[in-house]
């Protein structure tokens, strides 16, 4: 057998991608760059009648990966797109009101394996030391105190990601992908042509326009018009882990100095996100429609924000969950369209990129071989049920019991591999990892300690080392990480000398 | 949940146990206490590894050169198998990869695309240790991690028997206590079911608050006292015996394992510095012992040392290897064959993973549920790459091989497999276990040509792909040229004392 049947040339000739927004032109963007149009056109289908669900978006800084694919440059992006740099979430009133953690990126510790660190400072703090664990972070403290450098003496590079505006960020990649050949078709998509189960032709729009193509890219975001339209995909429903299934967004006027970071402030029935970017504020309440309305929830936004609004706030609507398969037949859905996941933690882009890279290293030609969908999918499902089970934990292990939402949060029962890792950590200290996991020890340590859940006991792997080593070590780090962050210019100086 | 752990009892000696030992010696303020009967010989022979035992050594603060010295050992770059994929094939499972991946595909893929259809296994050519090994050449790696010659890993060959005894002074020096006993009975707390003690043939009753079972396949106490079942893969791994003995060296040596496929199972050859160990696994359904140990015997380099000896066992798992205050390691918590030399890995994976787990504030079941739960995943994912081993293999076409290669596999496999075969695509279900360049050895080495190459190899330009990887070619070639004979390298830097 020959790998490639003679004279027979399987390629793909064709590949359209169905919606803009921040999934299709991620999408249009990587495969451009990749695949240098040596596959047929990369085509992508929008009506600008159709706005994207996009305002100001929160990213992880997994993204970096993402533009150096792309070969973007920093200060070009964020100069261009209004970003600012995010240094981690700041979540207030959540374990109670009147409390604030973060979850930085980057761990804690300078140069230890995270495992390491959680016991020396699990150990410490059993021993009567008082400093919390967010004092450990570089990113913690820089935030803290509105600084931001993407490197620091004695620490090394920091791990960051960014705010931006979401359909700027479309824009820029549209802008990016147009210049390196993707055609853009402007329509609305009235039909889908599919003769054979499981497999896409053409997508026909409202002037009567036919596209076909090989492959199929679903972007069309909450609308779900391949996957879960044409083909009939179903959908995994998660809302009776996370119950909310509406937001209302608005910006509103900068008021200060942008920060640093993202700030989630839990509300009676759900949170609010506050994403600063560098000329306005995006905002958001999340919500279970179950216990406000969507007035009271505007009203409850509206009055929180700290700068005057800038336009309507528009109300969105979905219910969490993923679709079965995301790659059905020769069609692959990304973005809104695959799933949903309230962006409590950031999530929504990482996961489209992790999508485009699944299906980059798992290519597919026009014979479409099922196992290919099947590995992607398979690969799929375990990245979003980790991110999901780590959301859940922001709920589960609140101890708010002054609304119904919250009482119903604390104590609804919890998928299986969360309760296990969740009394794993409180019985024994072990921080278990599963395959494919999103975020890893640190990240897991900072929602575990943010809601004061303390383990039994910690690992005993340091227990050989003395008391006053110990002790040693600890300050030793925490005076460098102290010192870098002082070190730090303001994040607001910081962007306007980038983009001066 | 009781107090903490101040006494650990070790049941059996061997490698598990003086691995176990010597890993648990470090830990402070703890008394052990180690019972082996000098009735009871050891099973193993000669022995082969992982790289990974390297960590392993490191961490116990042991000295490379006189480890080597002391256990007879020999280096190891990878396996070689004979006659897998039919009878007078060969290739090699090396501890190295086939290159660097171009513009983010696999290397193995890149070679696909580019070799002729009389080219079966030239991408071996990629791979530093495969020819390093072919050529009876070693050096360990260089720092540049970036270069061919830092690229690679290695292990041992040795005699576990003196690996054992080399513990074993470790392990005493640091304060463990050996007694030469046979257990005869196990006692048992009534209120919790933990072990309070193991009784000794002259009737002492030896205390502890942490056991390790170390017992073998016996599993004297996870089985017998604490009945822990045992998960049985004979279905999918049906070799149950095995005939051992060592030989005379003929001269120089591989630094690699060898693994010959025999008409009812397969051989090995592990290479050691005073002569060769040579075993045959074999299924009784399908050959006699005495048949068995005829075909190893008319198949050793040198003359027989000994009488060969018989091993019996059944593939698979105990359903739980830490129950109460109870740990097993080694042959009492499961067994596959030696196929991968991934049984002293197993011991290695076990304790440190315990040492992770260590109930130093008590014995919390979390604990033992989470070694649990590790342990299964490690077991099942080296199960499955035995059995591909199997499954893909065209061995002799007689009936035993007609046979594995008609059954049934774990669906987890198949899958990965099918994905390969469909896109050359290696599926990963456990990232600690055997990485790609592992997984493709075996497929590519039983011709499993993937029905296509990955798309994405097209979009590098093919002249220019051509000449990176002749290039790659003839620097690993020429590396392996630069490296000392295997033998020299023993003789300059840790030849063992006479036997």
């Amino acid at each position: 057998m020959s790998v490639v049947e003679e004279g027979v040339d399987r390629r793909l000739r064709s590949i359209v991608i169905v919606g803009g927004g921040t999934a299709g032109w991620m999408a249009a963007a990587a495969l451009a760059q990749v695949l240098k149009g040596r596959f047929g056109p990369v085509r992508l289908i929008e009506s600008a009648e159709i706005g994207t669900v996009g305002v100001g978006e929160a990213t992880i800084p997994s993204l970096a990966g993402f533009h150096e694919l792309l070969g973007i440059d920093e200060r070009d992006f964020v100069c261009r797109t209004g970003a600012t740099f995010k240094l981690g979430i700041e979540f207030r009133d959540w374990h109670r009101p009147g409390t604030s953690f973060f979850h930085p990126f980057g761990g804690y510790g300078v140069g230890l394996d995270p495992a390491i660190f959680q016991s020396f400072w699990l150990r410490a703090r059993a021993e009567g030391d008082t400093r919390g664990l967010a004092e450990w972070s570089i990113n913690n403290l820089a935030a803290a105190r509105g600084r931001f450098a993407p490197q620091g003496q004695g620490v090394g590079p920091l791990s960051y990601a960014y705010h931006f505006d979401a359909s700027r960020y479309a824009q820029y990649l549209r802008a990016y992908a147009e210049v390196r050949g993707v055609e853009r078709i402007e329509g609305r998509i009235e039909a889908v042509v599919h003769t054979r189960p499981e497999r896409v032709d053409a997508v026909r729009l409202a002037d009567g326009r036919v596209i076909e193509g090989d492959l199929f890219l679903d972007c069309s975001g909450f609308h779900g018009l391949l996957l879960a339209g044409a083909l009939d995909e179903g959908f995994e429903d998660w809302s009776h882990w996370l119950p909310c299934d509406r937001a209302v967004a608005v910006g509103s006027a900068r008021a200060g100095a942008f920060t640093p970071f993202t700030c989630s402030t839990a509300m009676e029935a759900g949170w609010r996100w506050r994403i600063p970017l560098q000329q306005r504020t995006g905002n958001g309440y999340v919500y279970c429609s179950r216990d406000v309305s969507d007035d009271e929830a505007t009203a409850r936004l509206l009055g929180e924000l700290d700068g005057s609004a800038v336009g309507e706030p528009r109300l969105l609507r979905f219910t969490a969950g993923r679709r079965k398969r995301s790659w059905v037949g020769n069609c692959v859905a990304l973005g809104l369209a695959a799933g949903f996941l309230e962006p409590l933690e950031s999530t929504s882009i990482h996961l489209i990129q992790t999508g485009i890279g699944r299906l980059l290293s798992l290519f597919p030609d026009r014979d479409f071989d099922p196992v290919i969908a099947r590995e992607y999918n398979r690969l799929t499902a375990l990245e979003y049920e980790r991110i999901r089970d780590f959301i859940i934990l922001h709920y589960s292990a609140s101890q708010r019991d002054d609304t119904d939402f919250w009482r119903r949060v604390r104590s609804m029962p919890l998928p299986e591999e969360l309760a296990y890792r969740q009394s794993m950590f409180e019985r024994t200290g072990h921080n278990v990892a599963f395959e494919e996991e999103a975020f890893l020890l640190p990240s897991w340590l900072s929602i575990y300690a943010g809601h004061q859940v303390w383990p039994a006991r910690h690992e005993p792997i340091i227990d050989a080392i003395p008391r006053a080593e110990l002790e040693r070590g600890l300050s030793a780090m925490h005076a460098a990480i102290d010192q870098a962050a002082n070190s730090f210019p303001g994040h607001a100086d910081y962007v306007a000398r980038l983009c001066g | 949940m009781r107090g903490s752990v101040r006494k650990i009892v070790i049941v059996g000696g061997g490698s598990a146990g003086w691995m176990a030992a010597a890993a648990l010696s470090r830990t402070p303020d703890r008394q052990i206490e180690l019972i082996e009967s000098s009735d009871i010989g050891v099973i193993g022979v000669g022995e082969a590894t992982l790289p990974t035992i390297r960590f392993f050594n490191n961490t116990l603060g042991i000295n490379e050169i006189e480890f080597v010295r002391k256990t007879q050992a020999t280096f190891k770059l990878g396996i070689e198998f004979r006659d897998w994929a039919g009878p007078g094939t060969s290739f090699f499972h090396g501890f190295s990869d086939f290159g660097p991946p171009i513009q983010g595909v696999s290397a193995h893929q890149l070679w696909l695309k580019t070799r002729r259809p009389d080219e079966l296994l030239s991408y071996q050519d990629f791979s530093i240790t495969t020819a390093a090994a072919r050529a009876g050449r070693f050096a360990g790696p260089a720092e540049d991690k970036r270069s061919v010659l830092g690229s690679y890993s290695y292990g041992y060959h040795f005699d576990a028997g003196l690996y054992a005894a080399f513990l074993r002074g470790q392990a005493e020096s640091r304060g463990v206590r050996r007694r030469d006993a046979r257990i005869v009975d196990v006692r048992l707390r009534g209120e919790d079911g933990f072990i309070s003690g193991v009784v000794l043939d002259g009737g002492e009753v030896v205390e502890g608050d942490l056991f390790i079972d170390c017992s073998g396949f016996a599993g004297l106490l996870i089985e017998r006292a604490l009945g822990a079942g045992f998960e049985d893969w004979s279905q999918w791994l049906p070799c149950d015996r095995a005939f051992a003995v060592g030989c005379e060296s003929a001269g120089s040596t591989m630094p690699a394992t060898r693994a010959t496929a025999r008409s009812a199972g397969w051989q090995w050859r592990i290479p050691l510095q005073h002569r060769i160990g040579n075993g045959h696994v074999f299924s009784s359904r399908f050959l006699s012992d005495d048949e068995a140990a005829a075909t190893l015997l008319a198949n050793l380099d040198g003359k027989p040392i000994g009488e060969p000896r018989l091993l019996k066992f059944t593939a698979g798992r105990r359903r739980k290897s830490w129950i109460r205050n109870c740990v097993a390691l080694g042959l009492a918590s499961g067994f596959v064959e030696p196929l991968e030399s991934t049984s002293i890995h197993l011991i290695e994976l076990g304790l440190g993973r315990l040492l992770e787990l260590f109930p130093a504030q008590g014995f919390e079941p979390r604990l033992a549920d989470e070694y649990n739960r590790q342990m299964a995943q490690r077991f099942e994912s080296i199960r499955d790459f035995l059995i591909l081993h199997y499954c893909i293999a065209r061995g002799d076409d007689g009936p035993f091989w007609r046979e594995r290669r008609e059954s049934p596999i774990p669906d987890t496999l198949r899958a990965q497999i099918e994905l390969f075969a469909a896109t050359g695509q290696v599926s990963i279900r456990d990232s600690g276990s055997f990485g790609e360049p592992s997984w493709v050895s075996i497929y590519f080495g039983n011709r499993l040509w993937p029905r296509r190459y990955d798309p994405l190899a097209d979009l590098i330009d093919d002249t220019q792909l051509r000449h990176v990887l002749d290039q790659r070619r003839h620097i690993v070639a020429s590396a392996a040229q630069a490296l000392p004979d295997h033998m020299a390298f023993i003789a300059a830097h840790c030849r063992a004392d006479a036997a």
